[in-house]
């Protein structure tokens, strides 16, 4: 139910950096904001949320890594003019593997849902599904 | 909302119990007699109508808040299928499927780095397949279908998917092909401008030690040559598009965190009736901001007008600016004609909904909302309009 007289709502409509235009992008930012939000509204800022299960952990760093890897290799590639061809696919790896990268951390942070979660439910037992503890 | 046609006319009570085939259409009625064994069948036929709406971004699947929008649209959340590969691109809800396009890559990330094509080349996509699923989805049959995982590069083996109410197809290359493109009920392109493109990214990607600005700028420009040849070409084809540009309304602004979006919709598509401001077919500039509406800055700024694009008729509304308050979002809703809103203050509830979302301040995320209803009201009436088409055949 919609309420016209609402003014505790959660994210971007409260939040007093929403008036600097500022875009809210990291976790730190996040918790840094929190102690300019008063007390009574602070329930209701979406918190960050990081990898449940040590296999999510695994892709997170894996793919970090890739996007490092990547970068190299295409600047190295693309240094030779005649690896025209070459050049484009190399960037577009690294295109693929940030994008895959800052999808995972939309799904954690955003929706607080680990990719994991119903494969875990099934399969507790495998190394993938131990609870990540930081 | 499945129309069912009922061949017998036993009454339904205790006796009598449900059985479904999983794959097709068809629910048998066993009714168990006491003293005999003997069964008695009675057929219901119910036929679901899918209807398959293709979106055009380069986004990458599964994070796509356009989807999400979508989907609680029509009710519930989207989520990946339960208990297969985690790793899997596709979003199931009660009413809507949605699959990722890259699951038809023809070749993984190994082949095309030896043929040397990027992921938007047609040469690294099986046309063939996903024409061929998309049309047995939409006529009610399951499909194996294969899973490219993002994190390996590899083609992983195939998830089963259910023929949904709504089925939308999202990436690079929905309608690029003409068979495909014939399925689609409804088509969207978004249209990302190379500033804000740029924008985003450095976002998106500033945070990950690999990168720089220089090594994202070149990520885009490298691909720029592919995705003007291959993908910008599908938007002339799309139903409706979103243009998502710098604002005007700050000067020298570069940040891209204030947007000018435009909604730019196809005139006379069946069961689409565009979104328009004040007077249809006129020409309009609103700024709301004024004596009954404070709004800090930099503002809001509508235009609506016809237009032509692609040599087609088509109606444009674009709104610059961003909303810094619910009251702002409901006194502009308030305005706009031709929602499909189901009561008033939906496009408000909606955008509440996900008000943590990317978009949910400014014109991105109003007309992903706007869309959204709009493919729920092409669903409901191509529904009653199938339904009425059984009827009088039948009388």
């Amino acid at each position: 139910m919609m309420s016209a007289t609402a003014t505790v709502m959660r994210g971007r409509v409260l939040l007093p950096s929403h008036r600097e235009n500022r875009l809210i992008s990291t976790g730190s930012e996040i918790l840094r904001l929190r102690e300019t939000v008063p007390k009574r509204f602070r329930l209701m800022m979406v918190t960050t949320a990081t990898a449940k299960y040590k296999g999510t952990k695994m892709r997170e760093e894996k793919l970090s890594e890739m996007i490092e890897e990547k970068v190299k290799e295409a600047t190295e590639v693309c240094e030779a003019e005649e690896r025209l061809e070459e050049c484009r696919v190399a960037w577009d790896e690294v295109e693929e593997v940030s994008q895959a990268r800052a999808d995972l951390r939309i799904k954690l942070k955003l929706l607080n849902h680990d990719p994991l979660e119903s494969f875990c439910q099934e399969n507790p037992e495998t190394d993938e599904c131990r609870i990540y503890e930081d | 909302m499945a129309v069912s046609t009922i061949y017998s006319t036993q009454a339904l009570n205790s006796t009598h119990f449900l059985t479904s085939s999983s794959s097709s259409k068809q629910v048998f009625l066993y009714r168990r007699q006491p003293q005999t064994n003997r069964r008695f069948n009675t057929l219901i036929t119910c036929a679901q109508e899918t209807i398959v709406i293709g979106l055009a971004a380069d986004s990458g699947c599964g994070k796509s808040t356009f989807m999400r929008r979508l989907t609680s649209v029509f009710g519930g959340a989207a989520k990946p299928p339960k208990g297969g590969n985690p790793d899997s691109n596709t979003l199931i809800s009660d009413t809507t499927t949605v699959i990722c396009l890259d699951d038809y890559h023809s070749l993984d990330r190994y082949g095309r780095k030896e043929q040397k094509v990027t992921a938007l080349d047609p040469r690294a996509n099986d046309f063939d397949l996903m024409y061929e699923q998309v049309k047995a989805l939409k006529n009610g049959v399951a499909v194996e279908k294969p899973i490219y995982n993002h994190v390996t590069g590899l083609l992983d083996p195939p998830e089963l998917i259910q023929p949904p109410k709504i089925l939308v197809i999202e990436g690079l290359h929905p309608m690029f092909d003409e068979r495909v493109r014939d399925l689609l009920d409804f088509s969207i392109y978004l249209d990302i401008s190379n500033e804000v493109k740029f924008a985003w990214k450095i976002q998106r990607d500033m945070a990950e030690r690999g990168h720089s600005l220089e090594s994202i700028k070149a990520s885009i420009e490298a691909r720029k040559p592919d995705f003007d040849a291959f993908i910008d070409p599908q938007k002339q084809y799309a139903d409706a598009v979103i243009e998502v540009l710098p604002t005007t309304l700050i000067p020298d602004d570069n940040e891209g965190k204030v947007l000018r979006v435009r909604l730019i919709m196809k005139e006379g598509v069946k069961y689409f009736s565009p979104v328009y401001l004040f007077d249809e077919g006129s020409t309009i500039s609103w700024i709301p901001c004024g004596r009954k509406l404070t709004c800090s800055y930099p503002g809001i700024k509508f235009n609506y007008e016809p237009d032509s694009y692609f040599d087609h008729e088509v109606s444009v509304l674009e709104m610059d600016g961003q909303f810094d308050r619910l009251d702002e979002l409901i006194y502009v809703e308030s305005h706009l004609s031709n929602l499909s809103t189901k009561f008033y203050g939906e496009v408000t509830q909606q955008m509440l909904k996900h008000a943590d979302f990317p978009g949910s301040n400014n014109g991105t995320g109003l007309f992903q909302t706007i869309v959204g209803l709009k493919i729920r009201d092409l669903y409901e009436q191509l529904i009653a309009n199938k339904a009425t088409a059984r009827a009088e055949a039948k009388a």
